[in-house]
Parts: structure tokens; sequence; C-alpha cells
């Protein structure tokens, strides 16, 4: 027979003696939380995906001032779009308006909304007009004094207003400066005559197709492009979104990760306890004259196959899970959640047996190398020489696949870090903690005494234990807190009542008017600012550009012109980061947001001059400043101090909250024709499905990552189940009765999952704070409720699962369990 | 290397072997300058008190450890030129052994237990040779049964087959009744002597019961690890 048979024979008599189970058990709940969390973060990542592409309008977006005739070869579907500026006329009235003359096709993904009048939500259809007609935005109505079925006047071509637009996709990109929203065939471009030569155009090219082929098409066309051309990705649909996909994305590699990492704590609890009941077997064998390579061959055959099954077990564990979960959980959005890729099921299956590779190789190495003298000496232990060999392999393996799961290099050296930092501290203060319980257990009488006593005499085992509850119950603690502060966070950023309209356009003296409306409908508004258009032109005397390095020369900042503001008070939404607020004294200071001066390399003191109509105003940097851009409020990249723009000619925004339901928008219009109203809340809308999704699916990963964490307590406790059953079947027969041994088991557990808790605590407000400075920009603070749940959940925890692994070693006869051991 | 049916080749030779451990108060002796050699078909009962070293010589004589100093050589190979592997290679198939807490792998069944050796040796006829082996032993009745369903004695009447199912040139045997009643441990000790008898096979066998030990042709008594007598019957 060969070794492989030998193996797979042996493995098979195994598996009837249930000696495999626990190993098995481990693998399957560690790739199955690793695979649930894979299957739902994928899901959740390509759902965030389509939402942006749906904001966006395509997968991939190009806007170049000039048409591209040849592109990198590719399959996506496209749709191509023309934007320029135009008047609209109607009569005496005249307003210009962005023209979009867009094909068939467009848009690739996500949907128009075309209404057959003002505020009405309309039904999605192709965004391209019949034939002579043409769909207007909501505002445009007023400002012309028409109606949907009148006729307007484009250049030289006349057109039917057919519809009004009450939802286009990417509508939320720079909404302030845009003139009102045309949409118009692409084919009656030319019968209007006003493109001229010099006409400043932006070609739209949308694209659209399955994400690997989009990414590889990005990618190509990179390097093709110069700087007048942008690329931009279905991710970057609303900016609103992006700081929200970011921080999930954030999330979920930790999510990944910390799931990984317990099932690969169990997986290496469960081999080393595998290991250490084989050892026995390996002398035997070693005895009856296998080699080191058979005896290889035969445990790397078994653990191989082992892994693989208890992969694919919990794969489709995982995979059956995630989608009864999904489908309790977000019952609404699991039909529109994308189906399950293939690409998780092979990280999932090659996590699985890399976790059990560099979990379980230090166990194995020391399995074959058991000396053959040990089946005379059964106290004999394995070789130790490579033993640190092991360690470092299996160490590099797990690195490779923590960097293969976190992506990002300083999220791994951080994580790996503060994992050893945390190790070490643990070992210390487990036995620190230890030490301390020798105290209580002098204090304590009967079959606490007796526990605690327990615990204390098995020193290594009970560190080991601490260690391991108290890593499980931390990194789950960590996830919760993350989560919490994380949906605080969100749920701050879109509170209810979050403004829902601006109010665009607003003349000096309409400001006394528009306030008294307002306040006569009860309605909640923000300031009004004065809002005007400026460009970026020169820094401390130069021009802006030449203080710039090339590749920083393309911002955005320095091509479009920005809306410029001035304020004696700081807006809610914002922070000083450096410099100090100018208030109402200081002339010519301005506060600029810290993006902007981050992207400009600018710098409080530095004298910035700004082309405002055919004027230079020079002004001097008194402090940077944060902005909460999805606050939906009026922002602003620069604020000057009052005083200095007074004398240019300013018009006004407001935003304003309008109770759903309510229909005084059209009464406004009428009220104020010349005043653009941007109505938001089907946008909000959207926006709050969007977290609400994200939420959702949070809450389900963190519910794998108990179970992952329970993995780790049961492996933990299978581990010492040996030597407990020794203990008991001696007490026993000296005469212990069952309850007391009982009593004096959970009088351990508790103690073990209380400590554990504590343990935990510290550690989550510890890492917590470090996290949500750095990963997720939250504000750091204490939780003084995690101090009375970790250890009251540890307790229970580790009382339950310590229960249920080990209670039938008080039930089993003395006799049997003598016979047993053998 | 003479072939081992010849009755006068040596199977093991030891020459001024010692075995010296460091601890923690300096070194301890646990052998010191035993000479012995064991031919083909021969019987050697180590004897000795606890601690003499007795189990300590055996493992040496097996290859299952290397001496500090001296010589042995098992089956005409000098163990001191062999590694790990090569001396594991030396055993496969050709030395039998028999412990005093059986070792027998508590998943397999009595029959698959007399097997492994066979299996591991590559023998193509492993089934037949192990269901007469076990035949040997009285056991055919309970060759579907673990360990765990197995008296002791019958545990070790498995342990038996399986030391004797290879045709072994050499069985060690470390206490064979050490685990076993009066009774029980006497059927062993006849069960042990007639399947060395029949097969031809040589016996080295570690005991302190001097009953057993009467029994072999050769007797080397330990005291402190150092040889005190050699009587041959």
């Amino acid at each position: 027979m060969s070794i492989v048979r030998l193996a797979l024979w042996l493995l098979r008599r195994e598996r009837a003696s249930g000696e495999w189970r626990v190993l098995l058990l481990a693998l399957v709940i560690g790739v199955g939380s690793v695979a649930t969390t894979g299957f739902l973060a994928d899901r959740m990542q390509r759902a965030m995906r389509d939402e942006g592409a749906r904001f966006l309008g395509a997968d991939l977006l190009v806007t170049s001032p000039r048409p591209v005739e040849t592109w990198p070869a590719n399959a996506l579907a496209t749709s191509q779009a023309l934007e320029f500026a135009s008047m609209v006329s109607r009569g005496d009235a005249f307003q210009l308006a962005t023209v979009r003359a867009v094909d068939a096709a467009y848009p690739l993904r996500g949907s128009v909304r075309i209404a057959d009048r003002a505020f009405a939500p309309g039904a999605p259809q192709p965004a391209q007009p019949p034939t002579g007609a043409i769909y207007v935005d909501q505002q445009l109505l007023p400002l012309l004094d028409a109606a949907v079925g009148d006729t307007v006047q484009i250049g030289e071509a006349r057109f039917r207003i057919a519809g009004v637009v009450a939802e286009e996709p990417g509508q939320l990109g720079g909404v302030f400066g845009l003139a009102p929203r045309v949409f118009l065939r692409a084919d009656e471009v030319a019968a209007t005559r006003v493109l001229q030569p010099g006409s400043r155009l932006t070609y739209l090219y949308q694209f659209a197709g399955d994400p690997q082929a989009t990414a590889a098409f990005a990618t190509a066309l990179k390097p093709a492009l110069d700087d007048t051309q942008r690329v931009i990705g279905g991710r970057d649909g609303v900016e609103n979104l992006r700081d929200g996909f970011d921080k999930l994305d954030t999330y979920l590699q930790l999510t990944a990760l910390i799931s990984l990492l317990l099932a690969v704590a169990a997986i290496a609890i469960a081999a080393h306890r595998h290991a250490r009941r084989h050892y026995d077997q390996a002398a035997l064998l070693r005895c009856m004259g296998a080699t080191t390579a058979q005896l290889r061959t035969l445990y790397l055959t078994q653990f191989l196959l082992l892994g693989l099954l208890g992969s694919l077990v919990g794969v489709a564990l995982g995979a059956v899970l995630q989608h009864l979960l999904a489908g309790l959980v977000l019952p609404d959005t699991l039909a529109t959640l994308p189906r399950l890729g293939p690409a998780p099921v092979f990280i999932a299956l090659a996590s699985g047996l890399t976790a059990l590779a560099g979990a379980a190789l230090p166990a194995l190495m020391r399995l074959i190398r058991v000396p053959p003298l040990r089946v005379l000496r059964r106290d004999l232990p394995p070789l130790p020489l490579s033993a640190w060999i092991g360690a470092s392999l299996s160490g590099a393996v797990l690195l490779a696949l923590i960097a293969a799961y976190a992506g990002d290099i300083t999220l791994v050296a951080g994580f790996v870090g503060a994992l050893a930092g945390l190790g070490t501290v643990l070992a210390v203060l487990a036995r620190l903690a230890l030490v301390a319980g020798r105290g209580v257990q002098r204090l304590a009488t009967g079959p606490l005494r007796f526990g605690l006593s327990q615990l204390l005499r098995h020193r290594f085992d009970s560190t080991l234990q601490l260690g391991a509850f108290t890593l499980a119950l931390f990194l789950v603690a960590l996830l919760a807190l993350v989560r919490s502060d994380l949906v605080d966070g969100w749920r701050q950023q879109l509170p209810p009542g979050a403004p829902n309209h601006f109010l665009v356009n607003i003349a000096p003296e309409q400001q006394a008017e528009v306030g008294q409306w307002l306040t006569e409908r009860r309605l909640e508004a923000s300031r009004l600012y004065p809002m005007i258009r400026g460009r970026l032109v020169e820094k401390n005397g130069q021009p802006i550009a030449a203080t710039l390095p090339p590749e920083a020369r393309d911002s955005n900042t320095l091509r479009r012109e920005l809306n410029l503001t001035w304020a004696a008070e700081l807006p809610a939404n914002n922070q000083i980061l450096a410099g100090r607020w100018h208030g109402a004294q200081v002339a010519n200071d301005i506060s600029v947001e810290s993006g902007m001066a981050e992207r400009l390399d600018l710098a409080v003191g530095d004298a910035l001059g700004f082309q405002i109509g055919d004027q230079t105003i020079n002004a001097r940097i008194g402090s940077i400043r944060s902005v909460k851009w999805e606050s939906m409020q009026p922002n602003f990249f620069v604020i000057f101090s009052p005083g200095a723009l007074d004398t240019l000619p300013a018009s006004y925004i407001a935003s304003v909250y309008v109770p759903p339901g309510t229909h005084v928008m059209p009464d406004f219009v009428k009220t104020f024709p010349g005043i653009t109203v941007l109505a938001l809340d089907t946008l909000i809308g959207k926006l709050e499905a969007v977290f609400a999704r994200i939420i959702g699916a949070i809450q389900l990963l963190l519910g794998f990552l108990l179970a992952a964490g329970m993995a780790v307590v049961v492996a933990t406790l299978l581990a010492s189940l040996d030597a407990r059953q020794q203990e008991a079947v001696l007490l026993r027969t000296l005469g212990a009765e069952r309850v007391w041994l009982a009593k004096g088991l959970l009088a351990e557990f508790l103690a073990l999952g209380v400590l554990a808790g504590l343990l935990a605590s510290a550690c989550a407000e510890i890492a917590m704070a470090v996290l949500a400075d750095r990963l997720f920009d939250l504000p750091g603070r204490v939780h003084p409720w995690l101090w009375l749940a970790l250890p009251t959940a540890g307790a229970l925890l580790v009382m339950a699962s310590g229960w249920l692994t080990t209670r039938h070693i008080t039930r089993v006869p003395p006799m049997q369990s003598i016979r047993a051991m053998g | 290397m003479t072939p081992p049916d010849s009755a006068r080749f040596p199977i093991v030779q030891a020459r001024a072997l010692s075995q010296r451990v460091p601890t923690a108060d300096g070194e301890l002796v646990i052998l010191s300058d035993v000479t012995l050699e064991v031919k083909a078909g021969d019987t050697l009962a180590i004897t000795g008190a606890s601690g003499s070293g007795k189990s300590t010589l055996l493992g040496l004589l097996a290859g299952l450890d290397l001496a500090s100093s001296g010589d042995i050589h098992l089956l005409g190979q000098r163990l001191a030129d062999l590694d790990e592997d090569a001396r594991a290679r030396l055993r496969a198939g050709r030395v039998g052994f028999v412990f005093q807490s059986f070792q027998l792998l508590p998943a397999l069944t009595a029959l698959e237990n007399v097997l492994l050796p066979l299996e591991l040796a590559g023998r193509t006829d492993a089934r037949e040779r192990a269901a007469h082996w076990l035949a040997r032993v009285n056991l055919s009745d309970r060759a579907g049964h673990t360990p765990r369903q197995l008296s002791g004695g019958e545990q070790q009447r498995v342990a038996l087959a399986r030391a004797f199912a290879t045709d072994p040139a050499v069985v060690f045997a470390d206490e064979p009744t050490g685990n076993l009643d009066a009774d029980t441990g006497a059927r062993i000790i006849d069960l042990l002597f007639e399947l060395n008898a029949s097969a031809g096979t040589t016996l080295i066998l570690v005991t302190h019961d001097a009953t057993l030990a009467a029994r072999c042709a050769r007797r080397l008594h330990l005291v402190a690890g150092r040889v005190q007598s050699t009587v041959s019957a």
C-alpha cells in the first residue's frame, strides 16, 4: 500500500471514531465565517458599485473638450453625449441652459425620470426625447414662463417641451453653478447651428460592462488621455457617497481580516490538539519503520484532504448562510443585491487551505519529528529543533494571507504590529490576572476555590485560554464599536430633517422676502450665503500653476470657477484645523477648505489672488478648515471675511428642509421665478437607502464574527479536554461528587470569562482610540457600557461553550474513563 | 550481510555501551559499559529493578535512540552510521515490538492494527497475513473490535500478532506483562514463547518478573546501569 493510501485509510478509520471532528469543525466554522464575510462583502461592494454607477449613469465616464477618435479595444456598452451652454428663449424671456445632446443609449446605468409637470415624481424613460422635442429642468419653466407642451427656441431651431426632468444621473456633481438642464437629441444639434468653431464643448463618453473589463479598459485608457480629459469611475458617481464607500471598504477589509485571524486561531489550536493526540501514532509508525518523508506525506495528505473538505463545507455553509441572513436582514434589497461572484469562492477556499497550512504547520512539523523512543517513554516530547522554523514559516504564510486580504500595506503593517504588541501585552496581562486570582482564591471556598486553583495550577494552559478568549472577545468588540461609531457617524451626516432643497440665485434684494416666505411656512432653512464665482489665479504673487508640480496642475480647483462667499460666523459643519477664524474683524482674510489647501499646497499666511469678473482680489489665508461635504448644507471652498467682496455683484444661496408631502415649492417657484430650486429629496432618499443597506450588511458580518469567536473558544476548550477528563476521573475516583465537580468547572469558566472580558474591554478601548482616528476619521470616545457588556458576555459565552464541551466529563463513570484512557 | 536464517548470525551486538543525559544536577549516567551479543534465534531477558536502565538499553538496541558512547550493530548494520530515517528503514518489516501499554491505535480494529506494519512494509498479502496472525492468537472472532472493546489480555494478544506478522528477524518486548494480572500475564508469556519458537524469531525482552525471565535462554541483570550478571540456561 502506498503511503498516500495508508494516509487515506487511517483518515477514514479515524473519521469513524470522531478523531477529526474538532479540527474539521474549526475549519468549517473558520472558513465558513471567512466565506460569509467575503461573499457578503463582495456582494455589498458590487451593490455599492452599481449604486455609484446608477448615480453616474455609467460604470465609467470620460469627459473631453474634444471628440476622442480612438479608444483602447473593448467590448463595453457605450453611449455618447455632447454638452454645451446655450440660450433657450421663449418670447421675450431667455435663459442660459446646459444642453446635453444624447443618443438612444443614454444613460447606460440608472435611469432618467421624466414628468409631465414640475415637481411630479415622473417615470423612468430614455433621456433622448422624441424628434423635435426636448426635456427640461423644472426650474427652466418659470424662468421662461413656459409649461410642458410649449415651444422654445434654441439657436435656430424650435423645440416642444415634451417633459420635465425629475431626476437624472450625476445630479449632485457641482450643482451650484449649473445652468438648468435641457435634454436634446444628438441628431438635432446640427439644426440649432449654435456650435461654432471655438465653442466650449464637453464630450461625454459613457461605458458599461462587467467590472474586470471596465477596470482593464480604465487602465488602458489612462495613459492615452491628456490633462484636459477626465476618467470618472462608477464609485465617483456622487461625491457625497465616496466617503461612505471608502469607510465601508476599510470596514469590510478589517472584518474579513479579523474573521480570518479568528479562524486561524481556532484552526491553530485545533491542529495543535490534533497533533498532540497523534504523537503516539507517529512514534509507533516510526518504530515500525516509517521514515520522516513517509510521515510527512502521510500527515500532509491527511491535513490537505481535511483542509479541502473543511473549506468546501465552509464555503457551502457560507454561501447558504449569507443568502439566508441577507434575506432575513435585508429582505427588500435581496433582489437587488448582485448574485454571488466566483472570485470570493476561490478566495475563501484558498484562504481556508492557506490558513490551515499556516496554522497547522508548527503542529505538523512537531508531529513528524516525534522520536520513536516515545513508545517506551510516553513523556518524551517531539524534537523542538525546528519549532522556530515552523513558526516563522507559518508566520510568513499568514502574513502573506493578511496582506492579500488587507491590500493596503500600511493597514497590514499596522495590523500585524498591533497584533504582535497585543499578543505580548495579553500574555503579560493574563499572567498578572492569574496572579491576582490567587488572592481571590484564598478567600473562596468549596468548588469555587477548587475551580480557581485548577485555573492557577495549569498556568500555561490558562494563559493560552485566557489569551485566546480575550483575543476573540476583543476583536468582536472592536468591530462592534467601529460599527456603532461608523453608523452613528453616517446617521449624523444625514440626520432626519437634513436640507433637501437648495435655493440658488437669490438676488440681494430678495433676501428679506425669501426669508419671510420661508418663516411664514415654518420651513427650516440654512443661513443665506452670498455667492460669487471666481477663479484662483495667484499664490504669493506667482501664477498658481507655476507653484505646483506638473501632476498637481490638473486640479479641478484650478480649472473651474469656485463658489466664493463671505461670512463672519463659521458655518456649523466646518471646523478650523489651522490658523484662526477671521470673524467679523480682519479685512481680506480668507479661510480655505483643507482638501483644497492640501491639493494646492496652501498654508496659513499665503497670499492668494482671485479673478472675479475683470477684477483681481487679493487675500491672505487666515485659516484652514475642514468641511463636511455630505452635510447637504451650502458648503464653500473659500470663505472671505466680511467686507472684502461686498462691492461685487453676488447672488445668495440657502438650503431648506421641506417635509415630505408638503407641496409648497411649486408656490415658491411661482412667487420667485428668478430663483432656482434644486430638489434633492429623491437623491437624499437614495443616499439613506444606501446607508441603510450598508448598516444592515455590517450587522450581518458582525454576527459571523461572533460565530468565528465562538469557534476559538470551543477549540481552546476542546484542546484542554483530555487533561480535564483525566483530572475529573481522578477526582471522582477520590470521592468528588458530580455536582461538586460541575460547580468547580463552572467556577473556572466564570473566572476565565470575566477576566477575558475585562482584558478585552481595555484592549478594545485602546485600539478603538487609535483606529477611530487613523482609519475611520471618527472622534475618539470612551464606551462605559463595554466594561459591563464584555465581562458578562465573556462569562456567559465561556460558561455556555465550556459546559457544552466538558459536561460529559462529570457524567462518565470513572472506570469507563480510566479504561478509555488506556 | 549474512542471511538471517543462519542460526549463529549475530542479530544484535553491543560493545562498551554508555548512556548519559545532562540534568540540572550534572550528568546522569543511565547505562555504563554494557557489552552483549544476541544471535539469531536467541531469547534474552534484560532484568533489573525500576530505574536500572532496562528500557533505555532496549531502546538503544532497537535503534530507537542513539547511545552516548559505544557501538551497536543491529542486523549487521552499525547504528551510529545511520541517521534516524535509515534506522527506521532498517526496522521496517524486520523488527517487531511488544509494549507494556500495548500501543494499539484506538481508531483501528484488531485486524487493522495487525495490518498496519504489513501495509507500511508494502506487503501485497497484508490482509491475509493479518487475518492469519490474528487467528494464531485466537482472536479471529474479535477482528472487527476496536481496542476499547477488548480486555487487556486481548489487546496484548493483538499486539503480539502485530509484532510477529511481518516475520521479523527480532522482536523487542518491553515489560509485556506489566499491565496484566498474573493469570493473563502467564497466558501471554506462553503465547509469546510459542510464537517465537515457531517463527524462529530472536526475542529480546525487558522484565522485572523472574518467572518470565527464567523462560529465556539468557538473562542479563542490570544494577544502576551496569551489567551485574549474565546467565545462560
